[in-house]
């Protein structure tokens, strides 16, 4: 069961939230009902992707014991071609409340954890949600360590750089694996990737020993765009959105596990 | 209350009694084998640490098992615990109990069946 999938990486800027994005918008256009939650509450990133003009409740205030999850559920279902729908649940982006998520302590953590859990039984199981997709922080912190423990799948997202290799590795063995988790790599902004492909794939095999869920080239449209990033929605026969079509199915068809 | 009265009028209760007994004997000393079999050093409770996340990956692996199994479920019984980690009862009812004993986690019984669980909605 990858029913709830977060998408996680060693450092910053390796892609997460593009391809938490995408994935999320290209379930929904194969007809899955999603949900896309921010969880980088250090960066919160969606409302301006998203353009979400403002939000009466936060991801925030159902962490804090506010609300119910249902009150901060964006239906954004009109923007993905298609019958299947796409919601959102943003992080609150004001410094305050940045503020106020930097400064929790660790017994709040473990309620934040009960929270996220519930949400299998509140979203999967009661308002039948086929996904839930959690957009992290990079590294180890608690935010992020939180949604990998509740997910069933995570989807590493790393780049070529020498940084990022090794934090990765230790990560796939020290945090994923004791937990027990599935994952698989992507490997973002790849320069000339059809002759590296074996390249890569080998690499994935010996450094990390997990499967390799996707090979993303470096696209000079994703800069273009300007944070413009569903593809799915904007571009439908892209080369990005034919990778993404790809690890949705892989996902779905539970090939990486 | 006689001789009498025990035998004859309320024989099962007697039984019940003795039974529960037995299975709370049985569960410590469960918990006094795992204690040997891991070392005591593992098992230093530590005041009043919550079991979030951080907590669970210092964890040896075969507590962390267990833990994990309590989170997602909420709360459960050494038989539910045991449902989804596969192994055998009594070694997740040690488990446990060492969990508790650590301060991690609280138990609570409900007639004979004990129940385990975090405890996420003290303050503190």
């Amino acid at each position: 069961m990858n029913k709830i999938v977060a998408v996680h990486s060693y450092k910053g800027g390796t892609g997460k939230t593009l391809l938490s994005v995408n994935l999320a918008a290209t379930f929904a256009k194969h007809g899955k009902k999603v949900c896309l939650f921010d969880l980088d509450f250090r960066a919160p990133s969606l409302f301006a992707i998203l353009k979400v003009g403002t939000a009466d409740y936060w991801l925030n205030d159902y962490l804090n014991g506010k609300c119910g999850i249902d009150k901060v559920l964006l239906d954004l279902s009109s923007r993905i071609p298609g019958n299947g729908k796409f919601f959102v649940a943003l992080a609150n982006p004001s410094t305050e409340a940045i503020r106020e998520m930097s400064a929790k302590d660790r017994k709040w953590e473990m309620r934040a954890l009960g929270k996220l859990l519930s949400l299998r039984n509140t979203l999967l199981n009661d308002k039948e949600f086929d996904y839930l997709i959690f957009d992290t922080s990079p590294g180890l912190q608690y935010s992020s360590i939180n949604a990998i423990v509740t997910a069933d799948f995570v989807v590493v997202a790393t780049t070529g750089d020498r940084s990022d290799v090794d934090g990765t590795r230790r990560m796939l063995r020290e945090l994923y694996n004791l937990f027990e988790k599935k994952t698989g790599l992507v490997i973002n902004k790849v320069l000339d990737p059809t002759s590296k492909k074996d390249e890569m794939d080998a690499k994935v095999r010996n450094v990390y020993q997990v499967p390799m869920l996707g090979l993303v080239p470096c696209f000079c449209e994703v800069l273009r765009a300007e944070g413009n990033l569903i593809f799915a929605q904007d571009k439908p026969n892209h080369p990005f959105t034919k990778i993404l079509d790809e690890m949705a199915r892989k996902i779905d068809a539970k090939e990486v596990n | 209350m006689t001789r009498e009265q025990l035998l004859g009028r309320k024989p099962l209760h007697v039984l019940e009694k003795i039974r529960e007994n037995l299975e709370r004997l049985n569960e410590k000393m469960e918990v006094m084998i795992e204690l040997q079999k891991h070392g005591r050093q593992d098992l230093q409770p530590l005041a009043d640490t919550p079991l979030d996340v951080m907590t669970l990956l210092s964890m040896p692996d075969h507590l962390r098992k267990t833990a994990m199994t309590i989170c997602r479920c909420g709360r459960a019984t050494a038989e539910e615990v045991a449902q989804q980690t596969s192994r055998a009862r009594a070694v997740e009812s040690a488990y446990l109990n060492q969990l508790v004993i650590m301060g991690y986690l609280k138990k609570e019984r409900k007639g004979r069946k004990a129940y385990f669980y975090a405890d996420r909605d003290s303050q503190g």
